[in-house]
């Protein structure tokens, strides 16, 4: 694996807001109907996205970003069933670790195919989900959020204790690179193209659903759940569904992160886990898709940029996520664009003002 | 045979018996209004009938089949819709939105058809989006039809209720004091509606508070009080039942 080194603050940092300020050029409102269509704005991400690695050619920079990838698609799938369904779940992690220990057993005890691998760990995740979802998701508000918690330290149990088949606190190590029909996926820019096509191919089958019938089933479930039932929606079954198909990104996000870090050892997978993912969402937008990619991309560069300040560094990341909180209350992807426009208007008349035109 | 009937149905809460054996038919293509004072139990009976909750006793037919062990989702999709007292439109959804997901026991695809954004998907996506424009324009919607519904006034959410509960295409349609709030414009535009539904073959059946617009639409009234049913007739008939000018006398004393 290519060292990462910890070298002190670049300018080039600065340019890892591109892609974010790329991401957040969506429309003023983006829960309008006719805005949940594709738009050429999409291709243009698209473009930025294929283009970024070669312009910025540092392996740190692609590491990073197949990293957010990952974190991305997890964000995308729980986006789906916090932001749409307005659930929440605080046990997102496990699955990502389901996903991870899925293609690290198959791959390393069985010899597998990681592409293989890679189906099964959402599949597994897929079925867990299933059988959790089914009574938990009874619940509602807080008591969701503790059984899901307390789902997600379960497995961290589980995990640590059954070591003949996850090499309990140690991990599993030596998970192969990602390949398919003998491609090798053995670079991080490789990898980044692997990443952010998996989460192109995941966002778009989500975007299909968030403007179709089954999206409008999940507003409506957030908004209301007597109405949602008694205009003939199947409340129970749509949101096992939305949780179960979080479940199985998590499980292909998982799958991803094992063959790139080709590790999987609990601690990866814990309740330090769960809470930047949530935040993503949270940043990001909730009800928006574009919004948990872009928390993604700035949780993992900020956690990145601030790691050489070590034991300052969660204070300031801390400080950094309520500041954000507090200005960018509905997230950075739904509202960053008319916020600057509204500074650049509040600094533009400032000036004025200063000069004694107003 | 009646499209609903409801046979000797008892609710209580904590002990207060909220609906006390009552039975009730609505006919086929027919204005059913229910009325009755403050805490009388319409709401209570709507919600047994919607399936939000279940009653202790009794039985429930809907087009001959019992429905009081069903969940509410599977009632509606047999054809009872309804709006709520409190108005529950979903503010989080376009006005056009709305509508689109009133139809969404008519619409056909599940998760991985829509995922997929398959042929049958888009055909049927856009004919809902001109299904739910035609539905917005017979309420006066349509020049609001993108802005979102938590941004209309309080008299349009009410009729995009409606209008939502009308998008399913239900054949009982429940209305639960469909005017309480509204304007006198509104309420007129209301009452023709209604009239204008039962035309295409929907039976209607209103709890309303006050009585001026259900004298004037419904065919046949129920007055409910303290959870027993004191009267049913025709309008004329109710209005002059002495239990219930008694019944709602001494409802205005209470409150003036």
């Amino acid at each position: 694996m290519v060292e990462t080194k910890k070298s002190e603050f670049r300018k080039r940092d600065f340019f890892y807001l591109v892609p974010l300020w790329l991401l957040s050029l969506i429309a003023p409102d983006p829960y309008l109907y006719h805005k949940k269509e594709f738009k050429r704005k999409d291709l243009f991400y698209l473009g930025a996205i294929c283009l970024a690695p070669l312009i910025w050619s540092d392996p740190h920079f692609h590491h990073l970003m197949v990293l957010a990838g990952i974190y991305a698609i997890l964000a995308l799938g729980l986006s789906l069933f916090m932001g749409y369904a307005g659930q929440i779940s605080l046990g997102h992690a496990a699955f990502f670790g389901i996903g991870a220990y899925t293609t690290a057993i198959l791959t390393t005890h069985y010899a597998f195919p990681t592409l293989i691998a890679f189906w099964a760990s959402a599949v597994s995740a897929a079925v867990i989900a299933y059988f959790i979802g089914r009574p938990i998701l009874k619940l509602k508000g807080y008591f969701l959020a503790l059984a899901t918690l307390g789902f997600g330290e379960i497995f961290l149990v589980i995990i640590r204790e059954s070591t003949d088949l996850t090499g309990g606190v140690i991990g599993i190590f030596g998970i192969p690179w990602f390949s398919v029909m003998g491609f090798v996926f053995d670079t991080y820019l490789k990898q980044y193209y692997l990443t952010w096509g998996v989460l192109i191919g995941l966002f778009i089958f989500s975007k299909n659903l968030v403007r179709s019938k089954v999206g409008r089933a999940l507003l409506a479930v957030a908004a209301s759940e007597d109405a949602a039932s008694s205009l003939g929606i199947n409340v129970p079954r749509i949101k096992l569904e939305v949780f179960v198909l979080g479940a199985a990104f998590a499980g292909f996000a998982g799958s991803l992160f094992s063959c790139v870090m080709s590790i999987a050892n609990p601690e990866a997978f814990s309740l330090g886990l769960t809470v930047p993912i949530v935040m993503m969402v949270i940043l990001g937008g909730m009800g928006n898709l574009y919004g948990p990619i872009a928390g993604a991309i700035l949780l993992t560069w900020l956690m990145d940029i601030l790691s050489k300040y070590q034991e300052y560094s969660l204070p300031i990341y801390g400080v950094i996520l309520i500041l954000l909180l507090i200005f960018f209350p509905d997230g950075i992807g739904t509202r960053l664009n008319v916020r600057v426009i509204y500074l650049i208007g509040y600094w533009a008349k400032k000036k004025k003002r200063d000069e004694g035109k107003f | 045979m009646s499209l609903l009937s409801i046979e000797e149905i008892t609710k209580e809460y904590d002990g207060i018996r909220a609906l006390d054996r009552i039975s009730l038919k609505v006919e086929k293509g027919s204005i059913k209004g229910l009325i009755g004072p403050n805490g009388a139990g319409k709401s209570t009976l709507f919600h047994l009938i919607s399936g939000v909750e279940k009653p202790d006793s009794g039985k429930i037919y809907f087009k001959e089949r019992e429905i009081s062990s069903m969940q509410s989702h599977e009632r509606s999709t047999l054809g009872i819709g309804r709006t709520f007292q409190t108005l529950q439109i979903w503010g989080n959804m376009t006005v056009v939105e709305n509508i689109m997901a009133g139809m969404n026991r008519r619409l056909k695809g599940g998760l991985f058809s829509c995922g997929f954004w398959l042929p049958g998907i888009r055909r049927s996506e856009k004919e809902a989006l001109k299904e739910a424009k035609k539905i917005l324009n017979s309420l006066d919607l349509l020049g609001k039809w993108e802005s979102m519904a938590s941004q209309l006034p309080y008299g349009k959410q009410k009729l995009l209720e409606l209008g939502r509960a009308l998008a399913m295409k239900p054949e009982l349609l429940l209305l639960d004091e469909p005017a309480s709030g509204l304007t006198f414009n509104e309420m007129q535009q209301l009452s023709e509606r209604i009239l204008q539904i039962r035309q295409e073959g929907v039976t209607a059946f209103i709890v309303e508070h006050h009585m001026g617009i259900v004298m004037e639409i419904a065919d046949e009234i129920a007055v409910l009080h303290n959870g027993e049913l004191i009267a049913e007739g025709t309008p004329e008939a109710v209005r002059r039942n002495p239990q219930v000018i008694e019944a709602y006398l001494k409802g205005k004393r209470a409150s003036a």
